[in-house]
């Protein structure tokens, strides 16, 4: 990683972690969301000429991966993705909180001035000041309090995930070239915080196996446990590769296929990992005090959000039947491309 | 706590010709008549031939020294071509372990007249080398082994012992044998190890072939009885063989070849479902993806780290885990995805490369160090051990 990325990785999480007892507060951190700001978090993505940060994926997955590594609750991936969106539309972004709408059921109407329709699961929505959301052919920014009826609801980890209604409300739009864009940055986004919760679970899991004691010593001296850590661990490595990988992808350019595989596979660790965690904690991991589940449940709701593993799965799968034979050169042309910029 | 390192690498300029070159020369080159099933776990097969036209093209130690026959080319290029020969099915087995392992340890180790002799040879493709580590009563516990080597007072060495499972042994032309110089200390079971490079013309050193379960004969016993071999066979420094088998064994475990075995497999999947098969099928082809993609993803990294000159240790006994992993599963579910028309005796392509590693595939976590103690490794970076 280079040595300015280090910094913002670091910086980012020495931030996060002091603020992880906010959790504890049900839904939005305010007062960590106002330090994102002056750290220019939430326009990482957008060019400095907007007033962003002019930063790429590598950057933004740097950070998310330690958001997701401290699970404090702030939109700050929304945000991230909605400022990139913005700018390429030529939207000027309202200050923010800007939440980010990909289930979106509605239309544009009176030649894209109005918006008709709902916006589903949307990430901190009833904290959002405006939402942005892509209907085909374009980018569309909405103000929460234009929405006649807002509906709250939650993920599995209690971060907000509300329900919109929007009855000809005012909407700004532009062009959106790419309409399967939103949902790739979301995905990736959630890749990057996946990788974070994850290791953070695996942490936690080896730090207690060191410390509580049974039959005499340290449970992680048992090789039962450590073949299971070991293989928990060997998981996390190949969400967190696979996420960067595709981090560095999409500051390259197109980056539709990596996306696809790394949100696969890191929903695949999901699995193995989140039960390892639980089986090494046993039962104090399964109360409502402790700090475990701060991960798994985020990792359980963010294995669906950002697209599930049926839905990459169909992705990929028809994208690579399709080319049959090709699998190989495609495959390697991707990484290849790169040396030859 | 220390979190595993797979930074993304980005290829050299000059990649996207050089595999090209590699594509371009396979198509005319790859043995005609050959069946698909050999193209699954190729990097056993063995063709004596083929290796000598690699040699002959600069496609062996390529990133040795020109001072002993190699070309003096980057580890990412050597990393394009063996992948490129696996996805190919190429058969590379005769020369696969003299390039991985056994050359780089005599340039590593060897005496000056160790490296003049042999390396130029191995990088011609001429001469082939296999594995002296484990013994009937030393797999996993390596360092137990009983082979001893006693010095002579003229100088020379007389060995003893035998060891087995040795990979190629009966068409090799060198060996690398781990043995006992010192008596075994319980405290330190890694101390009075040596390791000893001996050619197979040796009196004294008799090959005896072990069939594997489908009738294959590629491994083999080894048996020493009063072998007197010249001071000079000693590679490296003596009681020190623990730490330079440790080195070899890097080497060993760190490349594609330990997620590519069943991708002849994948390859016959695709061609045999089409361009539009069921929603299962497509589904599963979907999640094989996502794991050669990132396996490989991993894979490069760990080839970057090596050509950086650091040590993936750890980050390479999960690759091969990993990847061990993977190419395992992917031959049982295949035979799941396959249609109930499909039955294993019948005679095409892909049931034959599908019957030949349903058959195989248990051993790729075991060669190389098995699944356990690769995951030993693991939970020793992870601080458990
Ligand atoms: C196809 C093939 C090719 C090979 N080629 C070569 C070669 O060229 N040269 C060479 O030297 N060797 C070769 N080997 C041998 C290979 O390295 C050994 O099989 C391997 O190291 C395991 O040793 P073992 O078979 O004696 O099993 P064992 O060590 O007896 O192990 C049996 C089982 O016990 C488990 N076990 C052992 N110790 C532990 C422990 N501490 N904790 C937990 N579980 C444990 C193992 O994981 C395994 O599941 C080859 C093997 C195969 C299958």
């Amino acid at each position: 990683m280079s040595e300015q990325r280090q910094i913002l990785a670091d910086t980012a999480d020495r931030l996060f972690a002091d603020a992880v007892t906010s959790r504890r507060i049900e839904g939005f951190d305010a007062k960590l969301w106002q330090q994102t700001i002056e750290m220019g978090l939430p326009l990482l993505l957008a060019p400095e000429a907007d007033g962003g940060a002019g930063g790429d994926w590598d950057d933004a997955g740097a950070v998310l991966h330690a958001l997701g590594h401290h699970g404090v609750p702030i939109p700050l991936a929304e945000n991230m993705i909605a400022a990139q969106l913005a700018a390429d539309a030529g939207l000027e972004l309202p200050s923010g909180p800007v939440s980010l709408a990909t289930r979106v059921e509605g239309a544009l109407q009176q030649a894209g001035t109005r918006f008709d329709g709902k916006l589903l699961g949307v990430p901190w929505g009833r904290h959002a000041d405006a939402i942005l959301a892509v209907v085909p052919g374009h980018t569309v920014l909405l103000r929460r309090t234009d929405a006649t009826s807002l509906r709250h609801a939650h993920n599995l980890a209690d971060e907000p995930r509300d329900d919109l209604i929007f009855d000809n409300a005012p909407a700004v739009c532009g062009p959106a070239s790419d309409g399967t864009q939103a949902s790739h940055l979301l995905a990736l986004a959630r890749c990057a915080q996946i990788s974070g919760a994850l290791e953070a679970a695996l942490h936690k899991s080896v730090e207690y196996a060191q410390t509580r004691k049974q039959f005499g010593r340290a449970i992680g001296q048992f090789q039962a446990v450590q073949q299971q850590l070991a293989q928990f661990g060997a998981e996390v490595a190949a969400a967190m590769c696979a996420t960067r990988a595709a981090c560095r992808a999409a500051t390259r350019g197109d980056a539709s296929f990596q996306i696809a595989a790394a949100k696969l596979r890191c929903n695949l660790a999901i699995g193995f990992a989140t039960s390892t965690a639980h089986q090494v904690h046993a039962a104090i991991g399964f109360t409502r005090e402790f700090d475990l589940r701060q991960s798994t449940q985020r990792l359980w709701s963010w294995r669906t959000e950002g697209g599930n593993d049926r839905a990459w799965a169909d992705v990929l799968g028809a994208r690579v039947c399709a080319r049959g034979d090709q699998f190989w050169a495609d495959l390697t042309a991707r990484d290849d491309a790169v040396s030859l910029t | 706590m220390q979190t595993f390192h797979f930074d993304p690498v980005d290829l050299p300029p000059g990649i996207p010709a050089f595999r090209a070159e590699i594509r371009a020369f396979l198509a005319r080159e790859m043995p005609r008549d050959y069946p698909a099933e050999q193209k699954a776990n190729c990097w056993t097969v063995y063709d004596a031939d083929f290796s000598r036209r690699l040699g002959e093209r600069g496609w062996i130690g390529m990133h040795w020294s020109k001072t002993y026959g190699g070309h003096e080319r980057s580890a990412l290029e050597r990393y394009v071509l063996m992948e490129e020969l696996l996805a190919a099915g190429a058969p590379v087995g005769a020369h696969w372990i003299g390039d991985r392992q056994t050359a780089p340890a005599i340039l590593r180790y060897g005496s000056e007249s160790q490296k003049q002799r042999h390396v130029p040879r191995i990088a011609r493709g001429e001469a082939f080398c296999c594995i002296g580590m484990s013994e009937p009563n030393a797999g996993s516990d390596l360092a137990s082994v009983r082979t001893r080597a006693e010095r002579l007072p003229d100088g020379r060495w007389k060995i003893n012992g035998q060891k087995i499972w040795t990979t190629l042994a009966h068409r090799s032309h060198l060996i690398i044998v781990l043995a006992r110089t010192s008596p075994a200390d319980e405290k330190n079971r890694h101390a009075g190890l040596s390791q000893f490079l001996l050619e197979f013309d040796t009196p004294g050193l008799r090959v005896q072939p072990i069939v594997d379960l489908v009738g294959a004969k590629h491994f083999n016993e080894i048996f020493f009885e009063d072998c007197i071999v010249d001071a000079e066979c000693l590679l490296g420094t003596e009681g020190q063989g623990w730490k330079q088998v440790t080195a070899e064994l890097s080497l060993e475990r760190s490349g594609p070849e330990r997620y590519l075995s069943s991708i002849a497999l994948f390859f016959e999947l695709l061609r045999v479902v089409g361009p539009s098969p069921s929603e299962s099928v497509r589904q599963a082809i979907g999640r094989v993806t996502a794991e050669i993609w990132t396996l490989r993803q991993m894979s490069l990294s760990v080839a970057g780290q090596l050509a950086r000159g650091e040590d993936p240790y750890v980050e390479a006994a999960i690759v091969k885990d990993l990847g061990n992993v993977f190419e395992q599963a992917l031959p049982p579910l295949v035979q799941a995805l396959a249609d109930d028309g499909i039955h294993l005796e019948q005679d095409s392509d892909f049931v034959r490369t599908l019957a030949l590693l349903l058959q195989t595939s248990p051993s790729f976590s075991l060669r190389g160090g098995t699944r356990e103690i690769l995951r030993g490794i693991i939970a020793r970076g992870l601080g458990l051990r």
